[in-house]
C-alpha cells in the first residue's frame, strides 16, 4: 500500500464511506457498525473462508464474494442485503441445517450459538431435508473437553486455535464431505494449557467443556466482568454464575492483555470457592463465634493493643484492601506491613506471545505501588525476626490464597505474636492457635481493583449478588474496625475506598472505578510502582 | 494436411518408455536447445504465441500463466506437474506416463528453464501404481544421463524432479488441493489470491501444469508456434487426447487434432455405440461436465465450441451412454462419486453433494416425488459458484442437466416405483454407511 493513501473510499449499501487501507469488507463494515455473518472467521485466526456465510454482493464479481477473505479497494461497491447476498447467505443457512441435529434444548451451546443467532436470521422456518441426517462421532477428545460432532459445522476454528496459537495441533479434521468431524490423533488427546479456550471459540456446540456440561443454561445466568486471579497477568474474564455459585469461567477480549484468550488454570480453577477446607465462619480460639461476636472481638483485639502492631497482606488482595490496611497501619503509633506469597508457579509461553506468568498473584504490583516495593523483601525480613525474637504484641495475618503453598518459617514465625488475628480463605496450620480467625473473602467475590505485573490497573466484580454475601468482606470489616478508631465516619464502596486511595496514592491519582471501564489503564507511573519487587523474604 | 500423432506417436512400439528408444526418435533436442540457447523470455513468448491452453481442464492459456510467476524474487520456484488424473472418464496423462515418460520430463525442462525453475514435482495420483514405476525409471535414467541434477545437458543449468505419490482424493487433483497436499497437510484447496503463481506450494511461486499440457512442449518448440496454431482451431490448438469410454465398441484414447467432431470421434474412431443401439448421450468433458444429448452431440470437441453447446471440453474424458442408461442410475452414480470425494471444507459443496446423492438414491428407489426434480434444481444453484474451488460446480453441472435434459427417466422412477435396475436388486445403503 503506498504511503499516501491512508483511506480507501467504497460504498457499503449505497452510502460512500472510508476506511483504512488493507482491511477487509467484514472488518471495514465492522468500522462503520455492520456486524456481517460469519461462523470460521476469529478476529484472533488466520482466514479460513470455509463456512461462506459472510457472502454480500460486490460490484466487482459477477458472483457473491466472502467478506472475511476480500480486502476493500477504492471504488468498491458492496451490498449486504441485496437480493443475491440474501439469497447466497440464506442458502449456507439451509445447508448449514440439513445434517444439524437441532438438539438446542439439550445443548449447553443454546443461547448464545452463533448457529441459532443466524439461523434466526437467515435460516428457512422449514427444512426440505427429508433424508436421514449424517451421524458423527460423539467423543472424549481429552480430559476437559468432548466433540459432539452431529453439531460441528466445520468451521476450523479449533483446529487453527490449536495450530497457530498454541503451536500444539492436537486438533485435526478428520473424514470427508459431510462426514468431516473433528477429532484428535489416536493417542495424543487435547491436554494443553490453553485448550479450554476452543469451546469458546466453537461457534456451535461441537466443542463441550465437560466441567459445565448441563450445569445449567446460558440465559439463567449471571455474567460477572471480571479478572482472573490465577496469576499476575490479569486476563479478563467472565464469570457465570447461577445462584451466586460460579459455572464456568470464560475469556473476555481485552486486545491490551489477553487478547480473546484464557488459560485452563484461569477457566476451571474456581471449585477452591465449595472447597471443603474453606473458612466460612469466625471463631475465636477455636470455638465458632457469630458475625457479630466477630466484628466486637476484631475492634477490641486491635484498640486495647497498645504494643508493637505487625500486619502481613497477601497479592490477593484488591487494591483497595491494601489501601485500608495502610489506613490502619497509620492510625497504629507502632506498626509494620509486610507481604507474603505462595510459592512460584509454572511460567508457560506461547507462539503467539500469549504467556502464563509464574508469580500466582494477581496484586503483586499493587502490594508494591500501595504498601511499599520492600514489602515482601526488607519489610518481610524485618517483621519476621521481630516475630522471632517475640517482640510483636498483635499480628494481623491475610491469607486469601485459593492454593497457600506456603513457607514452613513463616508459619512458624506467625505462630510467634502474642496475639493473632487471621483473616483466611481456607483452614491451615497458620490458621491454628488464632485468637481471632476470620472467612477471607476470595478473589471472584471481591470488588475493586487489581494490578498486574504490566502496571494495568483493572477492575475486579464480585459473583455475588448485593445483600447475599454470607459473612462481611474484608472491606466491610476493615471499615467497620478504622470507624471504631475513629478514623473515618462510614463505610463507603469499593469505589469510594478508590477515590481515597487515588487522592493519597501519587500513581493512582486521576483515575477511579470508572475510568478503569472494561479494559483497565495503565497506571502513568506504573513502571516505577511495578519496578523491581523483591522476592519473598 | 494429414493430421500426425504427436504425443502418442510411438506408443505400441517395443520399448517406447525408454531413454534409449526416446533419444533415438529425437527426444530431448528441444529441451536440451531450450537449456543451452534459448532465452527465457522467449520461451515464455513462444507458448504463449501458439496459443497452447492447459489440458487439464480449465484450459488456461499456458505461457499467461507462467508469465504471472514474479521474474525477479528471493524464493525458490516450482513446477508442480498435476498427474494427480482422477476425473471420472479420463485417462490419457496415465497412457502417457506409462508409455511416453520421457516427454513429459522434456516438457518439465523446457518449462523449467522459461520460467526459472530449478525443482520440478510430479503430484501422481496414488492409484497409478504402473505410471508411478515408469516414471521412477524415465527419472533414473534422466538423472543418469545428465538430463536431470546438476548442470544438464552439460549447461548450468540445475533441475531435479521429485516424484510424490498422492493417496486417493479426488480434491488433490484440484491444483491449490494438490499443493496443501504436497505440503503434507490435508488436501482441501486454498482461498484465491494469492494465487500459485505468486504463492504456491511452501508458500514459494508456483506454476501448475498438467502432464499432457508439459507433454505439448517439445512440438511447439520443434515447429514453432505459426505451424502449431494451424493444428485445430486457432484459439484453442494443438494435438489432444481424447478418452472415450462407456457404451462404445472401441474405447480408448485417442489422439486428434482438437476440435474434432463428437460424433465423427464415437462413430469412426471408437468404433460406433456398441451392440448396435443407439446414442443416448455423452459426457464430453470428464463427469463434471454437462450432459449432451444425443441431438447434441455433432459438435467440435473444443473449448470455445463446447462452451457455446452448453458443456465444457474439460479433461476430454468422453463418457458415451447408449440407450439402453438409465439416467437416474447414471447420475446416482456420479452423486456418489461427489458426495464421497468433497472435502468437506466449504459448507455448500460438503452439505449440497451429500443432499444430491440422498435425493437421487430416493428416486431411484422408488421414494421419488415429483417436486423432488425442483428441488434437485434448487440445491444445484444454491452450490455453484458459491465454493472455494469448482467441486461444487462439478457435482451440480451433471446433477442439473440430467435432470433437465432426461425429465422422462425422472419421472418414470418416480412413478414407476424406481428405477429399473433398482427395481431389480435392493441396493447397498447411500454413502459413508451413515443411511441407517
Amino acid at each position: 500500500m503506498s504511503e499516501h493513501a491512508t483511506t480507501v473510499t467504497w460504498t457499503l449499501n449505497g452510502k460512500q464511506v472510508e476506511s483504512p487501507p488493507g482491511l477487509t469488507i467484514m472488518e471495514a463494515a465492522k468500522l462503520h457498525d455492520l456486524e456481517i455473518p460469519n461462523f470460521c472467521y476469529h478476529p484472533g485466526l488466520s482466514i479460513a473462508g470455509n463456512c461462506r456465510i459472510c457472502f454480500v454482493e460486490s460490484n466487482r464479481s459477477p458472483k457473491p464474494v466472502i467478506s472475511c477473505s476480500e480486502r476493500i479497494a477504492e471504488g468498491l461497491e458492496i451490498q449486504t442485503h441485496s437480493e443475491m447476498a440474501l439469497e447466497a447467505r440464506n442458502s449456507v443457512m439451509e445447508f448449514q441445517l440439513i445434517n444439524h441435529p437441532l438438539d438446542c434444548p439439550v445443548c449447553d451451546k443454546a443461547g448464545e450459538c452463533v448457529l441459532q443467532d443466524h439461523s434466526y436470521t437467515h435460516g428457512p422456518d422449514r427444512s426440505r431435508f427429508e433424508e436421514n441426517k449424517t451421524i458423527r462421532h460423539t467423543k472424549k477428545l481429552g480430559s476437559t473437553i468432548s466433540i459432539w460432532g452431529n453439531r460441528c459445522i466445520v468451521c476450523t476454528r479449533c483446529v487453527r486455535f490449536c495450530d497457530e496459537i498454541t503451536g500444539t495441533g492436537e486438533l485435526c479434521v478428520v473424514e470427508r464431505g459431510d462426514r468431516s468431524v473433528v477429532d484428535v490423533f489416536p493417542g495424543l488427546p487435547i491436554e494443553n494449557s490453553l485448550a479450554g479456550n476452543v469451546i469458546d471459540i466453537c461457534p456451535v456446540g461441537a466443542l463441550i467443556g465437560e466441567d459445565f456440561k448441563f450445569e445449567a443454561r446460558i440465559w439463567d445466568m449471571k455474567k460477572t466482568s471480571s479478572v482472573c486471579a490465577g496469576c499476575s497477568r490479569g486476563c479478563n474474564i467472565e464469570v457465570q454464575s447461577l445462584d451466586g455459585f460460579a459455572k464456568r469461567i470464560v475469556a473476555r477480549e481485552n486486545p491490551e492483555v489477553n487478547e480473546w484468550w484464557i488459560c485452563d488454570r484461569g477457566r476451571y480453577d474456581y471449585r477452591y470457592l465449595l472447597a471443603a477446607d474453606r473458612v466460612t465462619d469466625a471463631s475465636a480460639g477455636g470455638e465458632p463465634i457469630d458475625s457479630d461476636t466477630a466484628d466486637s472481638s476484631l475492634n477490641d483485639l486491635v484498640s486495647e493493643n497498645g504494643g508493637i502492631v505487625g500486619i502481613l497482606v497477601d497479592p490477593m488482595m484488591t487494591c483497595e484492601e491494601l489501601h485500608l490496611v495502610n489506613r490502619l497501619s497509620s492510625t497504629l503509633s507502632d506498626c509494620q506491613v509486610a507481604a507474603w506469597s505462595t510459592a512460584d508457579g509454572e511460567a508457560e509461553s506461547f507462539p503467539n506471545g500469549f504467556t502464563i506468568s509464574s508469580d500466582l498473584h494477581p496484586n503483586r504490583a499493587g502490594v508494591g505501588a500501595i504498601i511499599g516495593k520492600d514489602a515482601f523483601s526488607t519489610v518481610a525480613k524485618g517483621l519476621r525476626r521481630s516475630l522471632d525474637a517475640g517482640d510483636i504484641d498483635l499480628l494481623i495475618v491475610f491469607a486469601g490464597f485459593p492454593h497457600p503453598d506456603l513457607e514452613k518459617k513463616w508459619i512458624e514465625s506467625i505462630g510467634k505474636a502474642k496475639v493473632r488475628i487471621v483473616f483466611s480463605l481456607q483452614s491451615g496450620s497458620w490458621c491454628e492457635g488464632a485468637d481471632l480467625l476470620l472467612p477471607s473473602t476470595a478473589p471472584l467475590e471481591k470488588e475493586g481493583s487489581y494490578l498486574n505485573q504490566d502496571g494495568r490497573l483493572q477492575r475486579v466484580r464480585t459473583l455475588i449478588a448485593a445483600g447475599q454475601q454470607p459473612f462481611p468482606s474484608e472491606l466491610v470489616r476493615l471499615q467497620a474496625l478504622l470507624t471504631h478508631l475513629g478514623e473515618r465516619p462510614r463505610s463507603v464502596s469499593s469505589s469510594g475506598v478508590f477515590r481515597e486511595l487515588a487522592s493519597s496514592v501519587e500513581a493512582f491519582s486521576d483515575q477511579s472505578h470508572s475510568t478503569l471501564g472494561e479494559s483497565g489503564c495503565v497506571l502513568s507511573s506504573g513502571k516505577s510502582a511495578v519496578g523491581s519487587m523483591g522476592g519473598d523474604a | 494436411m494429414a493430421f500426425k500423432k504427436v504425443l502418442t506417436r510411438h506408443v505400441g512400439k517395443k520399448d517406447c518408455h525408454t531413454l534409449k528408444f526416446y533419444k533415438k526418435q529425437g527426444g530431448y533436442a528441444q529441451a536440451e536447445d531450450a537449456v543451452k540457447n534459448q532465452d527465457p523470455d522467449a520461451l515464455i513468448d513462444l507458448v504463449k504465441a501458439s496459443n497452447l491452453r492447459g489440458r487439464g481442464g480449465a484450459g488456461f492459456p499456458t505461457g499467461v500463466k507462467w508469465a504471472f510467476v514474479p521474474k525477479h524474487t528471493d524464493k525458490a520456484k516450482y513446477l508442480v506437474v498435476n498427474a494427480d488424473e482422477s476425473e471420472p472418464g479420463t485417462f490419457k496423462d496415465r497412457v502417457l506416463m506409462e508409455k511416453n515418460p520421457h516427454l513429459l520430463l522434456d516438457g518439465i525442462i523446457i518449462c523449467s528453464k522459461a520460467v526459472g525453475i530449478h525443482h520440478a514435482y510430479i503430484y501422481i495420483r496414488g492409484e497409478f501404481v504402473f505410471a508411478y514405476r515408469r516414471l521412477l525409471e524415465a527419472v533414473e535414467e534422466a538423472y543418469s544421463d545428465g538430463l536431470l541434477g546438476k548442470g544438464i545437458f552439460g549447461s548450468n543449468f540445475d533441475l531435479d524432479v521429485t516424484l510424490h505419490r498422492g493417496a486417493g482424493a479426488y480434491i488433490c487433483g484440484e491444483e491449490t488441493g494438490m499443493l496443501t497436499s504436497l505440503e503434507g497437510k490435508r488436501g482441501e484447496p486454498k482461498l484465491k489470491p494469492p494465487f500459485p503463481a505468486v504463492e504456491g506450494v511452501f508458500g514459494c511461486p508456483t506454476v501448475v501444469n498438467n502432464v499432457e499440457t508439459l507433454a505439448n512442449l517439445p512440438y511447439i518448440l520443434e515447429i514453432g508456434a505459426d505451424a502449431y496454431k494451424k493444428i485445430g482451431p486457432e484459439k484453442c490448438p494443438g494435438p489432444k487426447l481424447f478418452c472415450v469410454s462407456g457404451h462404445v465398441e472401441n474405447p480408448g484414447t485417442f489422439e486428434l487434432p482438437m476440435g474434432v467432431n463428437l460424433l465423427e470421434l464415437i462413430n469412426k474412431h471408437a468404433g460406433g455405440v456398441w451392440k448396435g443401439r443407439s446414442l443416448k448421450a455423452v459426457i464430453p468433458g470428464g463427469s463434471s461436465a454437462h450432459v449432451l444429448h444425443a441431438d447434441e452431440c455433432d459438435v467440435a470437441m473444443d473449448i470455445e465450441s463446447l462452451d457455446e453447446a452448453g458443456s465444457m471440453l474439460g479433461s476430454a474424458g468422453i463418457i458415451v451412454m447408449d440407450d439402453s442408461t438409465c439416467m437416474v442410475d447414471a447420475l446416482l452414480n456420479i452423486m456418489r462419486f461427489y458426495h464421497h470425494e468433497s472435502c468437506g471444507q466449504c459448507t455448500p459443496c460438503r452439505e449440497g453433494t451429500g443432499w444430491l446423492e440422498k435425493l437421487v438414491h430416493r428416486i431411484a428407489s422408488g421414494g421419488g416425488r415429483h417436486e423432488d426434480l425442483q428441488l434437485i434444481q434448487d440445491v444445484c444453484d444454491r452450490m455453484v459458484g458459491k465454493t472455494i474451488c469448482a467441486l461444487a460446480d462439478a457435482a451440480a453441472f451433471p446433477a442439473e442437466s440430467i435432470v433437465k435434459k432426461f425429465p422422462e427417466d425422472f419421472l418414470h422412477a418416480i412413478e414407476q416405483g424406481g428405477s429399473p435396475a433398482s427395481r431389480n436388486r435392493s441396493r447397498a445403503a447411500v454413502g459413508g454407511g451413515t443411511d441407517v
